[in-house]
């Protein structure tokens, strides 16, 4: 065994009770002689079909899908998402937004985004179209509180439309502010009747600037749409009479104004190279998939390899050298 | 009003955090020296543990065959790292406040690095088996912290620290133990490696609050075992009793941590966490 530690207390002899720990150690260490098995890999897709295809707002689409046997799907709860498989590869996280007691199939809603290759493929599915799913997870999890204040900006409704519908049915105080450009393009305003509901387009109210107004004393927020409104409510938190924000973890952002570079690995002599919109460890990952990381937006530390953070750091120059 | 179940299947992602430890005073459950010395034994304790932890499922990461288990180990790995950084900070305040941590920091890293270190195969699913030995046990401290009220009178940064890193340990309770299962499902694994962990972890937070005390020329006198008693009634630490028990549980055949353990109650925390919502 390697040499046990000095004396917790700065006597000058080694550490007695770290020496039988070192003991413990040993004999347990030889308790260990059976390896664990390769594990048998587990594949999560689930392949589905479009079920059903309904225009439900001004450039929404929303799409049923179902297991082509009509077999129960795996249970999900209100935040959860679905990730598609796209025709060309691409993988999108979409919000379930129809109930949860229906195990028949898992309803989206996608709106199309001018320039947006996602969506446009999802708008392009047409009933009976193959899609392969991972899922459900949960990136924005729902708890029921006595008083409740959602908030859904344009197609953030989706994860927001099921919370409302449990908290209704749970006997919880809540109100939803919905805003949008126009009323047109605000899906499912027909389903969200209520005196409860305040629906606030754009082009009836003006920018919303008062969001969290109606927040009971004590209320939790849950909050959907696109990040100036999330930075907004956040700012406005502390002065409201909500207590808690709760929005959904996202994806990192995309690398924008990023500039192309060379990537070279010193210790296997490899130099690739590093395109204006992917990051360090993108490229990386191709040639080493086992590079550690975490949480791919420069804080957790986990990929850092010497000085360079290879989930975020990109090179001052024309060139980044890696210890690698 | 009835509830919903527990949520379920979460993606596990890192939280940014940020603490302002200016005002941060050596005593910061007030009144409570010996206390504060207690439970500060976590920050000496925790962060070789996790940086262990995030070398061996990073090692572990390549050879996961499930993708969801694989995302989660992900998601776990960073929320580790980012735990060992925020206690690391704490170290910093104790030595400005003229305690030298480093006697027990060394010693406890040497047994991380050491006595756990590199070994056979076996040893490799063996170390996974204590990692989740040692998940369970903060999953049941997270727990305990998130709804010790006694501990709200103390200063509100350190407060929101051992909240917040409570709360990620009950939002990622299961990760561990599902990381030894998917490798070995061996009842006796785990129930060893809990023989092993739990005494010797209680018995290394018992000599760090000895450490501390003496450390602290503030501290008006040594930590005794009767403080345990004393701080466990006033509901600062917890029972000895109660975590007893809750460790017990580990030792059911056909226990899985989400049996345990309230992810409701972490999810109502981090939304509200100082730390965890700049
Ligand atoms: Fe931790
Ligand atoms: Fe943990």
């Amino acid at each position: 065994m390697t040499a046990v530690p000095r004396d917790l207390r700065g006597r000058d002899r080694p550490d007695r009770a770290m020496a039988t720990l070192a003991a413990v150690g040993g004999a347990y260490r030889s308790l260990a002689r059976r390896p664990g098995r390769a594990p048998t890999p587990v594949d999560r897709t689930l392949h589905l079909r479009v079920a059903e295809r309904v225009v439900v707002a001004d450039g929404v689409v929303a799409l049923r899908l179902a297991a082509p046997d009509g077999r129960p799907l795996p249970v999900w709860q209100p935040g959860c998402h679905l990730d598609v498989g796209l025709p060309s590869g691409r993988r999108r996280q979409y919000a379930l937004t129809g109930d949860p007691a229906d195990r028949r199939g898992y309803r989206v809603a996608v709106r199309a985004v001018p320039g947006g290759s996602g969506s446009a493929e999802m708008h392009a599915l047409a009933v009976g179209d193959a899609v392969a799913v991972r899922g459900p997870r949960n990136a924005f999890p729902f708890v029921v509180r006595p008083r409740m204040l959602f908030v859904a900006g344009g197609i953030g409704i989706t994860p927001i439309a099921p919370m409302v519908r449990a908290a209704a049915r749970l006997g919880v105080d809540w109100r939803l502010v919905y805003t949008g450009r126009t009323r047109a393009s605000m899906p499912f305003l027909d389903v969200l009747r209520s005196p409860r509901v305040a629906v606030r387009p754009d082009d009836e109210f003006g920018t919303p600037t008062d969001l969290l107004a109606t927040a009971l004393a004590g209320a939790a927020v849950y909050a959907c749409g696109p990040p100036p409104m999330l930075d907004a409510l956040r700012a406005d938190l502390p002065a409201s009479r909500a207590t808690a924000l709760h929005v959904e973890r996202f994806s990192p952002p995309p690398v924008v104004g990023g500039r192309p570079f060379r990537l070279v690995l010193a210790r296997s002599g490899v130099t690739l190279d590093v395109p204006a919109d992917r990051t360090v460890l993108d490229v990386v990952r191709e040639v080493r998939p086992d590079v550690s990381y975490s949480c791919r937006q420069g804080f957790c530390g986990t990929c850092r390899i010497g000085d360079t953070l290879i989930c975020t750091d990109r090179a001052a120059g024309d060139r980044l050298v890696l210890d690698l | 009003m009835t509830t919903l179940e527990d949520p379920a299947d979460l993606v596990l992602v890192a939280r940014d955090v940020r603490f302002d430890w200016a005002d941060l005073p050596m005593h910061w459950l007030p009144g409570e020296p010996v206390g504060t010395h207690v439970l500060n034994v976590l920050h000496l304790l925790l962060p070789a543990g996790e940086r262990f932890f995030v070398d061996l499922f990073t090692q572990a990461l390549p050879r996961i065959a499930d993708p969801d288990l694989l995302e989660q180990v992900r998601g776990f790995i960073g929320q580790e790292a980012m735990h060992a950084g925020a206690h690391d900070e704490v170290l910093e305040v104790m030595r400005a406040h003229g305690v030298d941590p480093r006697p027990y920091t060394d010693q406890v890293e040497w047994i991380f690095d050491r006595l756990l270190g590199d070994g056979t195969e076996a040893f490799f699913v063996e170390r996974l088996a204590i990692v989740a030995a040692v998940e369970h046990l903060t999953s049941v401290l997270g727990d305990w912290v998130l709804h010790a009220d006694a501990l709200d009178g103390a200063h509100p940064v350190m407060l929101d620290l051992l909240r917040w890193h409570g709360a990620e340990e009950v939002e990622h309770r299961c990760v561990a133990f599902d990381t030894l299962t998917h490798f070995d499902d061996s009842y006796l694994r785990r129930a060893r490696a809990m023989v092993l962990v739990a005494p010797v972890l209680t018995w290394l937070w018992c000599r760090g609050a000895l450490f501390l005390t003496a450390a602290d020329p503030a501290c008006p006198r040594r930590a005794h075992l009767v403080d345990w008693a004393r701080l466990a009634w006033a509901g600062v630490v917890p029972n000895p009793l109660r975590l007893g028990a809750q460790v017990a549980k580990w030792f059911r055949p056909g226990y899985h941590p989400s049996q345990d353990g309230s992810t409701a109650a972490a999810v109502r925390y981090l939304a509200t966490s100082p730390a965890a919502n700049r």
